[in-house]
């Protein structure tokens, strides 16, 4: 049922929006360096599970990721991987979550770390697919002796996927999953929150 | 599992189930390689295209190979990622899933791809400007920077949309 609620709360969500967005780059600033060698030992955490021997490695290096494998020559190459291509979509989730009135009550915060943790989630395994996909198409021979066209397929699959679609739209998806009185009242449907 | 269909029963949940199903199929339907041959590429060759005269309105000289665009200055090539289709879907999938008149999701979808359409040719143009000012600020301007501003301005557009389109009548 419509609201008959003013546009109010949409403008003074649009006007903390700024204010927010520099909030959200603070926070993403200052844990990024933990934030990253954590996604990389998740990822190689995940890529060593079903592997023997264990060999797949991701090094997190500075704001980049180091993606390659242990059992190959010394002086194979190892692919440099960008990780604020991954995870640079906490910084607009933030600022959507930080814009909202009172994010953190009435259990918003338990919701909010169900939600960071979906999204880190999504960036474990992104990161994982791009090894994956390095592994599968990039590493001459022994890709061909190792994976079948269905894997490349597959993991090629997942690759875009987690680069696109889910990069760029999980942020709003989560924000209207986690905060959805908020977010409908924002445009007008169900009730109001306290400002 | 019940929490899961709970939540699906809700407004919120069932907009958060159809958006997530539309856009699934839309970034399947683009990944396959007919419409990326025919509708992606020729499309992010038009937003190369539009990129091109607004450098030229400031003496560029900028030209257009497929897609990458070129002055004497500096090059940028346009991928699958940084044409603006993706902000469009995310957009037009959060239109789509929205209950409301599909004579009013129709002009929410043509003014949304419009204006991000005005919003990417301003992201090329002036990433093309710090690729050529200041080189070493190009890939934290083009991945941190532009790709969060694009998905918030998507976002915003989605509730303007809503607010004052979508549910224009129930306003007092």
């Amino acid at each position: 049922m419509p609201s008959q609620t003013p546009v109010l709360e949409l403008r003074v969500f649009l006007r903390r929006l700024p204010l927010a967005l520099v909030g959200a780059v603070i926070v993403w600033a200052l844990a990024t360096p933990v934030y990253s060698r954590m996604m990389c030992t998740s990822a190689q955490f995940l890529a060593r599970i079903f592997e023997v021997p264990p060999a797949s490695a991701v090094v997190a290096q500075g704001r980049d990721a180091l993606l390659g494998r242990t059992d190959m020559r010394v002086d194979s190459g190892w692919l440099k991987f960008p990780l604020t291509q991954i995870h640079f979509n906490l910084v607009p989730f933030l600022a959507l979550v930080l814009a909202l009135p009172h994010p953190l009550a009435g259990g918003g915060w338990r919701r909010l770390l169900l939600s960071l943790a979906i999204l880190a989630a999504s960036h474990a395994l992104s990161l994982l697919w791009q090894l994956k996909c390095l592994e599968a198409f990039s590493m001459g021979p022994w890709s061909r002796a190792n994976y079948s066209d269905v894997a490349r397929n597959v993991y090629g699959t997942l690759r875009y996927f987690f680069d696109i679609p889910v990069t760029f739209a999980l942020p709003l998806l989560l924000w209207v999953g986690t905060y959805p009185q908020q977010v409908f009242a924002l445009v007008g449907l169900g009730a109001p929150v306290r400002r | 599992m019940h929490a899961i269909r709970a939540f699906l029963a809700t407004p919120a949940g069932r907009f958060v189930g159809i958006y997530s199903l539309v856009l699934s199929v839309s970034f399947l339907v683009l990944a396959s390689k007919p419409v990326n041959d025919r509708i992606v590429n020729p499309y992010t060759t038009m937003v190369a295209h539009e990129a091109r005269v607004v450098l030229n309105l400031f003496g560029e000289g900028a030209t257009v190979s497929k897609q990458v665009l070129s002055s004497p200055r500096f090059s940028v090539a346009i991928f699958n990622g940084c044409n603006g289709l993706e902000a469009i879907l995310v957009f037009v999938c959060g239109v789509v899933a929205f209950p409301a008149p599909w004579r009013r999701k129709l002009t929410g979808i043509l003014l949304g791809f419009l204006a991000i359409q005005v919003f990417n040719v301003v992201r090329v143009v002036s990433l093309f400007y710090v690729g050529a000012l200041r080189p070493q600020w190009f890939s934290v301007s083009h991945v941190f920077v532009w790709q969060s501003l694009v998905i918030l301005f998507g976002v915003v557009l989605w509730l303007v949309w809503v607010r004052r389109y979508a549910l224009a009548d129930t306003r007092p």
